[in-house]
């Protein structure tokens, strides 16, 4: 969200600390949700929380906000002072997210630029009401005690408000370019005359050249470069257009609406006078030091006194006494723009093709060349190299940590909706991923987090029966591994039932003629439910049973590059297990010829290289082959063949056998040759070229040709 | 209801002029150094202004200057905070720090430019001026 708060205005602020707050709040909440009641420093800074909001809020004029926060700080108020027992924790527990969800959603509007038009009547009475319940129910116990305790007696503050500027939604923005006839006379005037005319309509005008009043050389700028407007104004363009009019000397009018931003640029072609920020002051600024415009601007407190207008000059800039404050740049961290990060890794890439076309330069290969000097040199550029890329996959790692928040309500709001009592464990949640990442797991997670609380944990009664303890557990484990992240799903209900997967696969017609069920795999099995349309439920359920999550869970986690894999013991719980490549982009490949093309394959899934001879090559009735090396029996992919290649090597004994390992699963490769061992850069294969199994991307070599980067779980399956 | 404008901006000040109006008898200046100077001069003939509409930006004085000089005026006559003027400071600078600022300087309502003006009537209500 920081993102988001990168001006300093009233709204921005209010906003940024009041998500801040609440976010805390349901941190806290969720914490303390199965406890008698909430702890003394819980409820202190509940009620400091909801203080602050309303006080911020009433400022603000959110009218509804104030009220639904000054209500539940009342009764954090009364727990506070009166500590009274028997209070139903977990009805309290609610109405405190109910609020926070409330001003939560006016924030987003407020954010969006909508106004914050809900509610919170219904809420308020709600909570007044309990708050009489629970003030009732003790008036008994304690009446030593003095009837309420006094508000603590706060001096009213002074009433003031904040009203924010009208949302610009009905502003428009216009660069405004006109071009007069060629040899007009006081072509200045006439452009006066025209600003003048747009003034009524006008919430801001700005003009260059400046002075057109007084300064005859304007008039010679204008008819050499044109009149150049920035309008912001309610009015549409034909009504603009209708003010400006066209005479015998305004030749030409070219209106363009454009955004906010770009109209706070100001005039970008022609001279810097003019800006509309007030940046350009600073130089002219007699009283400041001029040590204060070097550093960053962030904590110069502003006087009364700053902002006295300096100048009034026909035709120059207003001058501030002050320079108005920049955008603070917070000394630890900076918010940036994501598709700035992305040119940056984009960037990385070119420059590690780059590289390699450099160090593998066929000019090099001139023999006898010492190239001493230069290889240390190349080294040490390889070495920078590999560092700046790991600086720039760093600077986009964010941590899971919010995303398995999100989890943590979730499993709260299903589970109480179901009836089903269930601890949320987190572990791992520090892990940080790319960005990317982040956004794309994030509807998988949920998915699968809502699957278990629906479908893996049982209901009470069923927990018992079993002789299960009645609450169950949902696990979020996130953990890094050989350059991968395995994020795992994992619940102690109910597990899956190999049979009746089985059945429905057969059913379905899913499985492979003339493999026996016996020799599936648990896990082959399980990733039926993948498939769309796959569900064992005789019922559907509001949040999961129609068969169209997983197989959307799928393809999201494919789409970045990840496999899913499901573990289940039937009875004892489930485990979904995602493992997710760390980067996408740059990984360590083997390069290889088959005939005339070469293909790459991530180093990471090769185990060995190896000369087979014929006699270890086996053929099947169906027509594949397989390889026994050391006992054991490989299924073999000649890429020749399968990609339809010309001239490849057809007898194993002149190529090279690669095994591979894809997650358990064991095949071999026969290609040409080898090539060797190389970083590379992952391409995406472009539109324009139909998807086909078992390749997942290109990239450029060294020496400027192209190879195609072989997806070893789309091999496996072949 | 005597109201005092100060901006220095014509279109604005025509708008301004325009809108407030509606409310009463609009008094209007050209920078910060006359605001205060009227001010002064309206509560010595013992009719003052209600509500002070101050723009920030503006020549020989600015806005802040001229909200301390009001209320040190009113300081000084020992005018109680109920009795006080309303001061509103309507200006584009929309930052925390000057609002802020303008409200530790004694500003009862901030408004950002362009003014919404149904939540300015709304403040108006709030301050019982309307």
């Amino acid at each position: 969200m920081a993102e988001e708060f990168n001006t300093e205005s009233m709204l921005d602020m209010y906003l940024f600390e009041n998500t801040q707050l609440l976010e805390r709040l349901q941190e806290i909440v969720l914490e303390q949700k199965d406890e008698e009641c909430f702890d003394e420093d819980s409820i202190n800074e509940i009620f400091r929380s909801m203080h602050t909001i309303k006080g911020s809020s009433g400022i603000m004029m959110f009218d509804e906000i104030t009220t639904v926060s000054h209500k539940l700080e009342d009764v954090f108020f009364y727990l506070r002072e009166s500590h009274p027992d028997n209070v139903p924790h977990i009805t309290l527990v609610e109405y405190v997210l109910e609020v926070s969800d409330f001003i939560m959603g006016e924030m987003d509007k407020l954010q969006n630029g909508e106004s914050a038009d809900g509610s919170s009547a219904d809420l308020v009475a709600r909570i007044d009401d309990f708050l009489k319940s629970i003030k009732g129910e003790d008036k008994g116990s304690k009446g030593k005690k003095k009837e309420e305790p006094a508000k603590a007696p706060e001096a009213a503050p002074p009433m003031q408000f904040y009203i924010a500027p009208m949302a610009t939604a009905a502003s428009h923005f216009y660069k405004i370019y006109i071009t007069f006839t060629p040899g007009t006379d006081l072509v200045n005037v006439h452009a006066y005359k025209i600003v003048f005319g747009l003034k009524d309509i006008a919430e801001d005008l700005l003009h260059y050249p400046e002075d057109i009043i007084s300064d005859e050389s304007s008039a010679q700028e204008i008819l050499d470069n044109g009149f150049k407007m920035l309008l912001q104004s309610q009015s549409s363009e034909e009504e603009i257009r209708k003010l400006i009019g066209i005479g015998y000397d305004v030749q030409k009018v070219d209106i363009y609406e454009c955004t906010a931003a770009e109209y706070q640029q100001g005039f970008d072609s022609v001279g810097s006078e003019i800006r509309i920020d007030l940046e350009s002051s600073v130089e002219e600024i007699q009283a400041k030091a001029k040590e204060a415009e070097k550093v960053k601007e962030e904590a110069k407190p502003i006087a009364p006194g700053d902002f006295v207008i300096q100048t009034k000059e026909p035709g120059k800039v207003k001058k501030l006494a002050k320079d108005k404050p920049k955008k603070a740049e917070k000394t630890s961290y900076i918010s940036v723009d994501v598709a700035k990060m992305d040119m940056l890794m984009d960037l990385i890439g070119e420059l590690v093709i780059s590289e390699s076309v450099v160090l593998q330069n066929p000019d090099l290969k001139v023999p006898g060349l010492k190239l001493d000097n230069f290889n240390k040199a190349a080294q040490q550029m390889s070495k920078i190299s590999t560092d700046l890329q790991n600086v720039i996959m760093a600077m986009r790692m964010v941590p899971l940590t919010n995303t398995f928040q999100k989890m943590n309500r979730i499993v709260f709001d299903v589970s109480r909706k179901l009836g089903k009592d269930i601890d949320f464990e987190m572990i791992g949640d520090t892990t940080e991923v790319d960005k990317n990442i982040i956004e794309h797991i994030s509807d998988p997670l949920m998915h699968m987090v809502r699957n278990a609380v629906d479908h893996g944990i049982e209901s009470k009664e069923d927990r018992v029966k079993a002789g299960k303890p009645e609450r169950g557990k949902v696990t979020l484990s996130a953990k890094t591994e050989s350059g991968k992240v395995w994020i795992v799903v994992t619940d102690n209900g109910a597990g899956l039932n190999r049979e009746k997967i089985m059945a429905k696969a057969r059913r379905q017609g899913l499985l492979e003629p003339g493999k026996m069920e016996s020799s599936y795999t648990d896990k082959e099995v399980f990733q039926f439910i993948t498939l769309p349309g796959f569900s064992t439920n005789e019922k559907v359920t509001e949040y999961s049973g129609r068969g169209v999550g997983m197989d959307v869970v799928m393809q999201n986690i494919q789409s970045i590059g990840g496999t899913l894999e499901i573990e289940s013991t039937y009875g004892q719980g489930s485990s979904m297990i995602m493992k997710i490549p760390l980067t996408l982009a740059i990984i360590d490949g083997i390069v290889m010829e088959v005939g005339s093309s070469t293909f790459v394959i991530e180093t990471g899934v090769v185990k060995e290289f190896i000369r087979v001879s014929k006699s270890m090559m086996l053929q099947e009735p169906n027509g594949s082959e397989c390889v026994m090396i050391r006992g054991e029996c490989y299924p073999v992919l000649r890429l020749g063949e399968w990609y339809n290649l010309k001239e490849y090597r057809k007898d194993v004994e002149e190529g090279m056998m690669l095994i591979l390992d894809i997650d358990g699963r064991k095949m071999c490769l026969f290609v040409d040759h080898l090539v060797g061992k190389q970083e590379i850069v992952v391409k995406p294969i472009p539109n324009y070229i139909k998807k086909v199994k078992g390749m997942s991307g290109c990239t450029q070599l060294g020496d400027g040709s192209i190879a195609l980067i072989l997806d070893p779980a789309g091999l496996v399956d072949l | 209801m005597r109201i005092l404008l100060a901006e220095d901006d014509f279109v604005t000040r025509k708008f301004m002029t325009n809108f407030l109006s509606k409310y009463g008898e609009c008094d209007v200046t050209v920078d910060g150094m006359e605001a205060v100077d009227a001010f002064m001069m309206a509560l010595e003939e013992g009719d003052p202004y209600d509500l002070v509409c101050l723009d920030i930006m503006m020549p020989v004085m600015d806005g802040y200057q001229a909200l301390v000089g009001i209320r040190n005026l009113e300081k000084e006559r020992n005018i109680p905070a109920e009795k006080a003027a309303k001061v509103i400071m309507a200006t584009a600078l929309n930052e925390e720090k000057n609002v802020k600022m303008a409200f530790d300087l004694g500003c009862t309502v901030y408004s950002g430019k362009p003014i919404d003006q149904d939540r300015f009537e709304q403040a108006m209500k709030k301050l019982g001026l309307i």
